[in-house]
């Protein structure tokens, strides 16, 4: 937090100046100029470096900001051909959003994909991330490399690789395959998450936990658990956001009647693009702040019954 | 209710006598633990892999017989070379684009700013949002008399249309803006981590802030720089989204043409050599960045 690179300890500045014009000398005027030069720079990055990086995070925050309220804005905009800014403000396209079956029912398909990805997800991440901590065995870094692939193949490469796979065993019902999809790829940022904190974790507790006569579900339970609990709601949220905004691996799995919003949203692109649009990118955008909210809601609680 | 007490007994003591029985039994419980996720992985993950190498090498749809020439194909035409270097390029200027306005971000929010934690929230919270999107916001933004047309036009900055969409600087502009909030962390988290008196010692002995920051804070957090690239330039390179949105037709990128194979032409062995094709060159490329990375860390003679 304090301001260190850009510190008010002159003497460093000042010193440098000297060297400077010192070995002048034998670099000749060249040397000379681009060490003046050189120190110039220093000296302003030393007196203004703080303001150049405070712009900059505002910069970069506006950037990122900015798609955002234009989005949110439009979706209020009365007419159907996108326009900005908007002629006239109107609540329509919301109306028309809540009596669309199709947007309705792909919302639906979005919070059922979920709802069953992700806890199926960060269980089997539990899993994996417990015995990689736990047992030492054969395999085990193959088993960690495996679980963490998904991070780093491309999803697109995954997406083909399951639609042939899908293909070739022939399941055609899209749901589950959706599902499945979800939460291959939910499994990583789980595994990730939660052997970073079993990894931290001090293991006598768990010894003296099992000296103490309890078995090692017992112990995991009453022990274990507890302490790594916040890791676990912090990858759930991730791995719901996640699933919720899944697209590539769902487009390449699914079947033509089976839609997800952010497939839903794809196929409008592909035709005409209305200001429904823009309204479920509300959605989307209140369904973010809403796990933000859940997250500083469930961490203050947390610290709330330490302290108690 | 009567009903729902004993079978909670129940189960309670069928778990604890099963746990009992697993205690003496290690390698038991292991396979207990491990039987699931890993038939899972290997089902849904490893075999569909495995089933896109064996398309790789058909000659059609199978059955079919053995062929190399999907990856001959896709290795000696001028088309799907162009695209691979074009789909380079753009990786290559995103991920240095990114890596330098992310790290020069969490530089000032760690040393310059009070409120990071929240700076940070409202980095990330875009990130949060749909993808496709985002995306599509861009395409409002930057398409012909769109939002920023209008915004240029209107401070006098420019008298036409620039019309930005589907040029490849609006897919630049598409990738930075997916890819920032993502670098940012691992930029922000080894920064957070230096020991700041090293600054301070660099500053003691007569650095200046470009010196002190050049030879001391970069090298020092290489390893969180490494981590950002990899974040940013493995998607990149495997995207479809933002070419396909914000690139049109001009701006082709591998993951158009893969995704081409399968929704379109149906040319699956191919697409699925390209497939294999991009995931050979995105494993190379990580090996070599997390050696190159490991490499400077011990230079530094840093351990960590």
């Amino acid at each position: 937090m304090s301001d260190r690179d850009g510190g008010h300890t002159d003497g460093g500045v000042a010193k440098q100046r000297e060297t400077g014009s010192r070995s002048g000398g034998f670099g000749g005027l060249a040397g000379r100029l681009f060490r003046t030069v050189g120190t110039q720079v220093e000296l302003f990055v030393h007196n203004y470096g703080r303001y150049l990086g405070k712009t900059i995070v505002g910069a970069i925050i506006l950037f990122l900001w900015a798609p955002i309220f234009v989005l949110s804005f439009m979706s209020f905009s009365q007419r159907e051909v996108l326009s900005f800014p908007p002629e006239s403000l109107t609540v329509d396209w919301y109306i028309s959003f809540i009596n669309n079956p199709q947007a309705l029912e792909a919302l639906t398909t979005t919070i059922q994909v979920a709802v069953i990805a992700t806890p199926l997800g960060i269980f089997l991440s539990l899993l994996i991330a417990y015995s990689v901590s736990r047992y030492d065995f054969r395999g085990r870094f193959l088993l960690q490399a495996v679980a963490t692939l998904p991070l780093i193949i491309p999803l697109i490469v995954v997406g083909v690789a399951m639609t042939m796979f899908f293909g070739f065993v022939g399941i055609q019902s899209g749901f589950w395959p959706v599902v499945f999809a979800h939460t291959v790829q939910i499994v990583p940022f789980g595994t990730l998450i939660i052997l970073a904190t079993l990894i931290s974790f001090d293991t006598t507790l768990e010894e003296a936990s099992m000296d103490l006569g309890a078995n090692e579900f017992e112990t995991f339970r009453q022990v274990t658990l507890p302490a790594i609990l916040p890791s676990i709601i912090a990858a759930t949220l991730l791995g719901f956001v996640i699933s919720f905004n899944e697209f590539i691996y769902t487009y390449f799995v699914k079947d033509a009647r089976t839609n997800t919003l952010p497939t839903y949203i794809w196929d409008r692109l592909q035709h005409t693009a209305t200001p429904e649009v823009n309204v479920i990118s509300v959605v989307f955008l209140l369904v973010a702040i809403m796990m933000v909210v859940v997250a500083v809601a469930i961490t203050t609680v947390e610290r709330v019954a330490i302290r108690q | 209710m009567s009903g729902a007490q004993p079978t909670v007994g129940r189960v309670t003591e069928l778990v604890r006598a099963t746990s009992n029985y697993l205690r003496d039994r290690p390698r038991l419980r292991l396979f207990v633990l491990l039987a699931l996720p890993v038939t899972f992985l290997v089902a849904i993950f490893v075999i569909p892999l495995l089933i896109m190498g064996w398309y790789s090498f058909l000659s059609d749809m199978p059955p079919a017989s053995l062929t190399l020439d999907n990856y001959a194909q896709a290795l000696s035409t001028d088309l799907y070379l162009g695209i691979i270097w074009r789909t380079t390029v753009i990786t290559i200027q995103t991920t240095v684009i990114v890596t330098i306005l992310g790290y020069s971000m969490a530089y000032s929010l760690v040393r310059f700013s009070k409120k990071a934690t929240l700076l940070l929230v409202l980095v990330i919270l875009p990130f949060w949002t749909n993808y496709i999107i985002r995306m599509y916001a861009w395409m409002n933004i930057l398409q012909s008399g769109g939002v920023l047309d209008t915004l240029l036009m209107w401070t006098t900055i420019t008298s036409e249309p620039l019309g930005l969409l589907y040029t490849q600087t609006a897919v630049l502009i598409g990738f930075i803006y997916i890819w920032l909030p993502l670098a940012t962390l691992p930029f922000y988290a080894s920064l957070t981590n230096m020991d700041p008196n090293l600054i301070d010692a660099a500053k003691d002995l007569g650095a200046g802030p470009i010196k002190t920051f050049l030879t001391v804070t970069l090298p020092t957090t290489m390893n969180g720089i490494v981590v950002g690239i990899i974040l940013v330039a493995i998607p990149t390179f495997g995207s479809f989204i933002t070419p396909a949105l914000l690139g049109g037709t001009d701006n082709v990128m591998i993951g158009m043409t893969i995704e081409d194979q399968f929704v379109s032409t149906f040319n699956w062995p191919f697409g699925a050599a390209l497939a294999v094709i991009v995931s050979l060159f995105v494993v190379t490329a990580m090996l070599i960045a997390l050696l190159l990375g490991t490499d400077l860390f011990k230079q530094q003679g840093v351990d960590q």
